[in-house]
């Protein structure tokens, strides 16, 4: 409509769209410090121009629709590299504690080994010295208990990690049940032509969340998201989710789809993590542990064997209880087999001051054992491996970390509120709506005028 | 180009950092190791390992050492005292094959002999710590009885055996501790016991007097030669202790290169890293709380 409720009408479609640019504006900055929030970008546009006559003549401006800005390349990048670092990083938490069981060279199993040798080697000079005697029991009962001691710490870490487990499926459940109830109402709001806007957001943050716990990709789909891990199990399906369950399997926590085991097709996020220490490195751990074990306690008493005590008697007895024949578990239960020290076997040739059988006992610290290794080679490379898993995963989280950090620093200057942006954005939808209200104004009083036009030539 | 309006988390980071630089300086010092557990250096934890397998060894071997010196010093000196007593037995001996020596002398010289022959008897039991060191391996029994009926006419019987024993003093390094009694006294041919009793009963029936004589001087230069092996196995345990101690230095000086942490850097490191925690805290504090919206009015 032209002339001035034309000019009027214009004026009032300012104030209209400046007063939603200012809450716009005053919504991003009450959610600045909302995580997952993307800022929200007022998209105006000039309204379509009316011809009169040969004049094209504008007729205000017009607010298309409120655009949340946000990058979903750099979503799906953080998505994988948080999976990738809380991978590392719950693995590096769990390697740090086993490696203190391996921290110290002057005591533990190594010290051990090299103090139980060492005492027969004493034994060597006075064979028949009862206090020499019984510190080489003294010191086989200390060398099983911190094999024992070692062994179970080891069992009880892998314990705590399968409570770990359920406690993060628990989460990993809870997660995507909410996210599925968000896509409900996104989808909602789609089907009759809304824009979901930072119901987008909520989504986008519970998935990262969610990749924080377990490996998850969005597939595309033409209805609502549809979430999965990287071997296929569905986790969410539109507005449906499916939870995943835990059960015992071979004495540890196992995670079902349904029937399905998927424990060992976890590739990110910190149960991942968790699963590859629980099921690689523990038990890899414990078997070089069961293997020394029992390779030592084997041929201690084989070499005990080939001598006499001091009761004159061969084979002399074992100084090792035996361990499994196929050592598992041999380092849990290692224990000295008697404690009369009469039985250690120095003599060769049946006499009480006879040294020739330590010879035999001593050459087990440099003979190798089946694994290959010495005795104390065995556990120092143990040692090694152990440590260099620990700090291998180290750098490899601090890296990790680096990537998530710069990808999360371009996120925010796509998607993050600028307290001075909105500042500077709020002065200008003030000063237009200023403006505008000005030419309300002055309409109004030529409304006025033009309204008593008649009465003024009227009254004259 | 529009940047990260949030830099809180870069900089936390960055703090959180430099926190554990400074705590892992702090352990350094406060270890005075570089090695605190595996994953600071994996070989050298691994090498360190080793390290201490050596340690304990060569410190064991340095004790075993002190034992069997002991041992060979006790053993040593005995046959010292034998040597002196043959000695004393070789000039009766001349004594009594004189001419001038009548009856009652010689009497008299068969008592100075007989207490010879129980003194070397009793030599010949010595024990060291409890065990009995010329009986071979049977050290829990006195290796000589005094039998008159000894077949060997010795006077004596050996009830010792003739195993040696052998303590190693090093890496493959085995030293044979004891010559049992049978080959130091009563050796075949050789037997200063034998001699000694012959001895005796030459001077008691006046008869061979001289080639009795020449027996016992026989078996003692026989001892003298056997009584060598003492002399160099202690030599050996000396110059292997020597050996030992420079091995232990080395030893030392490779646990420190491996594990160990020089504290003037360690030092340096600290003060660095507090500094940095300094710098990243000011930085963070210096941050400016403001934003375009204080300035409005």
């Amino acid at each position: 409509m032209s002339g001035l409720y034309g000019t009027l009408s214009i004026a009032l479609s300012s104030l209209s769209v400046s007063q939603e640019e200012m809450e716009t504006t005053s919504n991003n900055v009450a959610n600045a410090n909302t995580p997952g929030y993307s800022r929200e970008v007022p998209d105006v546009t000039t309204g379509d121009p009316v011809e009169i006559g040969s004049l094209s003549v504008g007729t205000g401006v017009v607010l298309q629709k409120i655009e949340s800005l946000r990058d979903p390349m750099l979503l799906i990048q953080i998505n994988q590299a948080t999976q990738q670092n809380s991978s590392l990083n719950s693995a590096l938490t769990q390697l740090q504690q086993i490696q203190t069981q391996f921290a110290s060279d002057s005591s533990g199993i190594g010290a051990d080994i090299s103090n139980f040798f060492n005492s027969l080697q004493q034994l060597s000079s006075d064979p028949s010295d009862p206090t020499l005697r019984q510190g080489v029991l003294t010191a086989a009962d200390t060398l099983a208990t911190d094999f024992n001691t070692t062994a179970q710490n080891l069992k009880t870490q892998s314990g705590n990690i399968d409570q770990n487990v359920v406690q993060s499926v628990a989460q990993v459940n809870s997660l995507t049940s909410q996210i599925a109830s968000v896509d409900e109402q996104i989808s909602n709001l789609q089907s009759v032509n809304k824009d979901p806007g930072s119901l987008v957001d909520q989504q986008n943050n519970l998935i990262q969340q969610l990749s924080g716990l377990i490996d998850v990709q969005v597939i595309p789909s033409g209805q609502g998201i549809t979430l999965a891990t990287s071997n296929g199990t569905t986790l969410v399906s539109g507005s449906q989710s499916y939870a995943l369950t835990t059960a015992a399997s071979g004495g540890v926590q196992h995670i079902f789809s349904g029937s399905q085991d998927i424990t060992g097709s976890l590739t990110g996020g910190s149960l991942a993590g968790l699963i590859q220490v629980r099921d690689q490195e523990i038990p890899s751990i414990s078997s070089s542990l069961d293997q020394l074990a029992a390779g030592l306690a084997t041929s201690v008493n084989a070499a005990n064997n080939e001598g006499y005590n001091l009761y004159g008697t061969k084979p002399a007895g074992n100084l090792f209880v035996p361990p499994p024949a196929n050592g598992v578990g041999a380092a849990a239960t290692l224990t000295v087999a008697t404690t009369d020290p009469s039985v250690i076997s120095a003599s060769s040739d049946g006499t009480t001051g006879s040294n020739g059988n330590l010879a035999n006992l001593l050459a087990v610290a440099t003979t190798a054992l089946a694994n290959g290794q010495t005795p104390i080679d065995s556990y120092s490379t143990l040692v090694g491996e152990v440590g260099s898993a620990t700090s291998n995963t180290s750098a490899d989280a601090d890296s990790s970390g680096l990537i998530l950090q710069q990808l999360q620093d371009q996120n925010g200057s796509v998607s993050g509120v600028s307290l001075n942006e909105e500042a500077s954005n709020l002065i200008e939808y003030q000063n237009a709506y200023q403006a505008a209200a000005h030419v309300v104004s002055t309409i109004n009083l030529l409304l006025l005028d033009a309204v008593n036009l008649g009465l003024d030539a009227a009254e004259e | 180009m529009r940047v990260n309006p949030d830099p809180m988390p870069d900089l936390l980071a960055a703090l959180s950092q430099t926190e554990l630089e400074e705590q892992q300086a702090e352990l350094q010092i406060s270890t005075g190791k570089s090695v605190n557990v595996p994953s600071d250096n994996p070989t050298a934890a691994a090498l360190l390992v080793e390290n201490n397998d050596q340690a304990t060894f060569t410190s064991g071997y340095l004790q075993s050492i002190s034992s069997v010196q002991g041992q060979l010093s006790t053993a040593s000196s005995t046959l010292s005292s034998v040597s002196s007593a043959l000695q004393q037995a070789l000039s009766l001996g001349v004594e009594a094959a004189n001419d001038t020596v009548n009856a009652s002398d010689q009497a008299a010289i068969v008592v100075q002999l007989q207490a010879i022959q129980s003194q070397l008897v009793s030599l010949a039991n010595t024990t060291y710590e409890g065990n009995y060191i010329f009986a071979g391996t049977a050290t829990n029994t006195a290796p000589y009885v005094v039998n008159p009926n000894d077949p060997s006419g010795s006077g004596v019987t050996y009830n010792g055996n003739t195993d040696v024993n052998q303590v190693a003093i090093g890496n493959g390094y085995n030293l044979t501790v004891n010559v049992p009694g049978s080959q130091l006294f009563s050796a075949n041919g050789n037997s200063v016991f034998l001699a000694i009793n012959n001895l005796i009963q030459a001077v008691q029936n006046n008869s061979g007097i001289g080639t009795a004589v020449n027996a016992v001087s026989a078996a003692s230069s026989y001892l003298s030669a056997q009584t060598v092996f003492y002399g160099n196995a202690t030599d050996q345990t000396q110059s292997e202790t020597t050996y030992l101690n420079a091995a232990q230095l080395q030893i030392s000086q490779q646990q420190n290169t491996l594990g160990g942490v020089d504290m003037a850097a360690a030092a340096t490191n600290l003060s660095q890293a507090q500094t940095d925690s300094q710098a990243a805290l000011a930085a963070i504090g210096k941050l400016s709380q403001d934003s375009l919206f204080n300035f409005l009015t």
